[in-house]
């Protein structure tokens, strides 16, 4: 039999080997026992635990005050309990017991996640995006000195992006002991890649087609794409579950949507100026809709005479408008 | 005569206090400095010693002497003139002063003069914008020469001219004489009024005739005006009224307006009764904007006597929506060096002040042609957004709605063009809106038209009338 004594976690501390039919373990905190523990809540000799013939364990209780339990149930004082495989619970250390008879669950082929595999290729790809999204935001506005300019746009995507997986590698190491680095830079970089990129080409689509709603579609993209990212942070840095690192990215990602939409509340608010026009201009661009004449679109221009005495923004310095009612 | 840029700004010269609050709701740069009553007084001109020194040395001593002399009996004569117009029209003139509320201590002041029966005294309308605007918040009082004060009541206005009557039934003052003619061009001329509250002042100058450009009646004044002058009579050689200070151009010298006193008849025939017992607040409001849109309907849609549109590089343009349009042509300098931009400019000579800080009746009209040397087609659309994009018309919450907007892609003679108009309503004056108007040219990836029409303070009809004569009138012939 083994027996594994194991901390709140679930981790083992302590591993204790008994060979031969018959062989007795005690459990207490006595020094003379097989097993000591270290638990205020422990008698000093408080469990028996015999191997028997058929491989199977009887675990007797000592007369403890804390009454010894398998897998959570008190040990009857009288006759003891049979086990193949369980818990037993000795004041309040846990002492995990296997048998022969505990069935092994078939072998799994190690597997690393495609990101893991592909970690270099997939940081050195999403970094190259990166900078390359840097360096074309410098390049559109034409500057005079292209060279310097280009070479700052990227640097600045480099940076931003070594700053940020490296504070996430840092918690990596805290946490499980390697740094990770390379996975966490894959995740950083492609998620940024993908919203900056994207959110140029919804541009495109956006002019081709008239849409102004794309700009709402991008911005629900840009959430779900930092709710992803933050997940593989998460996942990576820490020991958390598939459940409690979903909950904790997206409420982070909710936390940040939230600062930002006030932000933005904010700036409405102070400036009644603030239009948002429909998307940018693409000079010679294949569109998709066919053109309004000048009637149809003044028709349209119509509808502004009640939409003009709408009020957007609710302000106890706005005085109410003279004809708001009509 | 005079003509003055339209990149000139008339500064009212009403003292109000609230000055920063008007400073922002107007869209181009203005003065505050004369709105601040008596914090800081002009400083003195330093006499230029060094030039005298100079003369001195140049001119032989007799002559000198006889210069100085001469020199002497002229300032005699002249300074006696004033003396003498200001001694005559002293009891005449009176300090109007507006008070916020409860308070003591004056919200803004101005200037006035008696005339008819010496209880109905001439003022400028935005001295008692805000008291006609707000009657609950705002009281009036005068300020005689002898000291007395006592309740004004407002008994009409002229939004237009910039002039109101208003009437203090205690009162009898000797009243002014009005002279209905314009005086002839440098004749001497003397204004009177209590400028930045320093007491009350007389300034000597030249009228220079009617102001050529302006779409309403002003005659240009060669002297100082300061704020609180306002209202203030403009004296001729007789010491008759030829008209009433109304404003100054900021950051040049000594160029002054003034309304002409024939404005002052027909408004006095109409001063039967206290507006403000009257009427509410509403139809006050109502009442002024009704003003402004009578004048607008006058002016904004008078057709141009010419064509009314102007050719650049392939396009025609049109400039004269209004017969008063006053345009300009320009190679602008350019945001970035690898793009030309020519801009033809169009705006009217003049506004109307419907409310301190609020100009209304405004019609500009911007084509700027862009077009990219070397430039790649996506750097060009950027730039070409920038331009677009470009500043908004400014406006104080407290004063205007916020925008609302449609855009959609529109053909036009010759071109295809995203077509942008945001249209916003004045939250004092029922029917006045404001219209904003965007174009940009979306054809070609090597030359843009980014053009925009922008109206303050006009009907919905008009502004549509308008949009649709101005997009109707945009046209590329490649």
């Amino acid at each position: 039999m083994l027996i594994e004594q194991v901390d709140p976690h679930g981790h083992t501390v302590l591993r204790h080997r008994f060979a031969g039919v018959g062989t007795e373990c005690t459990v207490g905190r006595d020094l003379d026992c097989d097993i000591v523990v270290d638990d205020e809540h422990a008698a000093a000799r408080h469990a028996l635990l015999t191997l028997l013939e058929d491989g199977r364990v009887h675990v007797r209780d000592l007369g403890a005050r804390n009454v010894t339990r398998v897998d959570g149930k008190r040990v009857p004082a009288d006759t003891g309990a049979i086990l193949e495989q369980g818990e037993v619970i000795v004041g309040r250390t846990r002492l995990r017991v296997r048998t022969r008879h505990t069935p092994l669950g078939p072998e799994r082929v190690f597997r690393r996640d495609f990101l893991t595999r592909h970690r270099t290729p997939l940081a050195v790809a999403g970094a190259a995006a990166c900078m390359a999204f840097g360096a074309f935001l410098q390049w559109l506005d034409a500057p005079s000195s292209m060279l310097a300019s280009v070479t700052k746009g990227a640097l600045v995507a480099l940076g931003v992006i070594a700053l940020w997986s490296g504070g996430w590698a840092l918690m990596t190491k805290l946490n499980r002991g390697s740094w990770n680095f390379r996975v966490q830079v894959a995740i950083a970089s492609i998620a940024a890649a993908l919203c900056a990129w994207g959110s140029w080409v919804a541009g495109l689509v956006a002019f081709a087609a008239q849409w102004s709603f794309v700009v709402k579609i991008g911005i629900a993209v840009v959430a779900v794409t930092a709710l992803v990212a933050l997940y593989g942070h998460l996942r990576e840095a820490t020991h958390y579950g598939r459940r409690v690192t979903l909950a904790l990215a997206g409420a982070v990602t909710l936390v940040i949507g939230v600062i930002v939409w006030l932000a933005t509340i904010g700036v409405d608010d102070s400036d009644v100026n603030r239009v948002a026009l429909g998307p940018d201009v693409r000079l010679g661009a294949r569109r998709v809709v066919p053109n309004r004449d000048i009637a149809d679109y003044l028709t349209e221009v119509d509808d502004l005479r009640l939409a003009a005495g709408r009020e957007r923004q609710k302000s106890l310095l706005n005085a109410p408008l003279a004809d708001a009612d009509d | 005569m005079v003509k003055f840029g339209p990149f000139l700004v008339a500064l009212w010269l009403c003292g109000f206090a609230a000055a920063a609050a008007a400073a922002q709701a107007t869209d181009k740069p203005s003065e505050p400095v004369a709105e601040k009553p008596a914090e800081s007084p002009p400083a003195e001109q330093a006499p230029d010693t060094g030039a005298d020194a100079v003369d001195a040395d140049a001119i032989d001593a007799d002559a000198l002497d006889a210069a100085a002399v001469e020199a002497d009996i002229v300032a005699q004569e002249l300074s006696d003139e004033a003396k003498n117009r200001l001694d005559a029209a002293r009891e005449s003139v009176v300090q109007i002063r507006g008070f916020f509320e409860g308070s003591d201590s004056s919200a803004f002041h101005g200037s006035g003069f008696a005339v008819d029966d010496g209880r109905r005294i001439v003022t400028n309308y935005h001295v008692v914008a805000q008291a006609v605007l707000f009657p609950r918040q705002y009281r009036l009082e005068y300020l005689a020469s002898d000291g007395r004060t006592g309740p004004l009541q407002v008994l009409a206005i002229d939004v237009r001219n910039d002039l109101a009557i208003v009437a203090a039934e205690d009162l009898g003052l000797p009243p002014l004489k009005l002279r209905g003619e314009i005086p002839a061009q440098g004749e001497r001329a003397w204004s009177i009024g209590y400028p930045l509250n320093l007491g009350l002042t007389i300034t000597e100058g030249v009228a220079n005739g009617l102001v050529e450009n302006s779409i309403e009646q002003r005659i240009h004044y060669t002297g100082a005006i300061n704020g609180g002058m306002s209202g203030g009579p403009a004296l001729d050689r007789r010491g008759h009224v030829y008209g009433v200070n109304v404003s100054v151009v900021t950051g040049r010298q000594l160029v002054g307006f003034v309304v002409p006193a024939k404005h002052i008849a027909p408004l006095l025939a109409r001063a039967k009764g206290p507006l403000v017992e009257s009427l509410s607040a509403e139809q006050l409001r109502q009442r002024v904007a009704a003003q402004v849109l009578a004048y607008e309907a006058e002016v904004l849609e008078a057709p141009p006597d010419e064509d009314g549109t102007q050719k650049a590089r392939g396009f025609t343009l049109p400039t004269k929506l209004s017969r008063h349009l006053e345009c300009s042509t320009f190679d602008e300098r350019s945001p970035h060096v690898r793009m030309r931009l020519e801009t033809v400019s169009c705006q009217m000579p003049s506004r109307i002040l419907a409310q301190p800080g609020v100009y209304v009746a405004g019609l500009s009209v911007q084509h700027r042609i862009a077009q990219s040397a070397g430039l790649h087609p996506l750097q060009f659309e950027r730039q070409v957004n920038e331009l677009a994009a470009g500043p908004r018309r400014a406006g104080a919450p407290a004063h205007v709605a916020p925008f609302a907007c449609r855009d959609a892609l529109v053909s036009l003679d010759g071109f295809d063009a995203r077509v942008s108009t945001c249209v916003r309503k004045y939250r004092l004056f029922a029917g006045l809106y404001d219209f904003d108007v965007t174009v940009v040219g979306i054809d070609d990836p090597g030359q843009a038209l980014v053009s925009r029409l922008a109206l303050q303070g006009v009907s919905f009809d008009i502004g549509r009338r308008t949009m649709e004569r101005y997009l109707g009138g945009l046209q590329w012939t490649r």
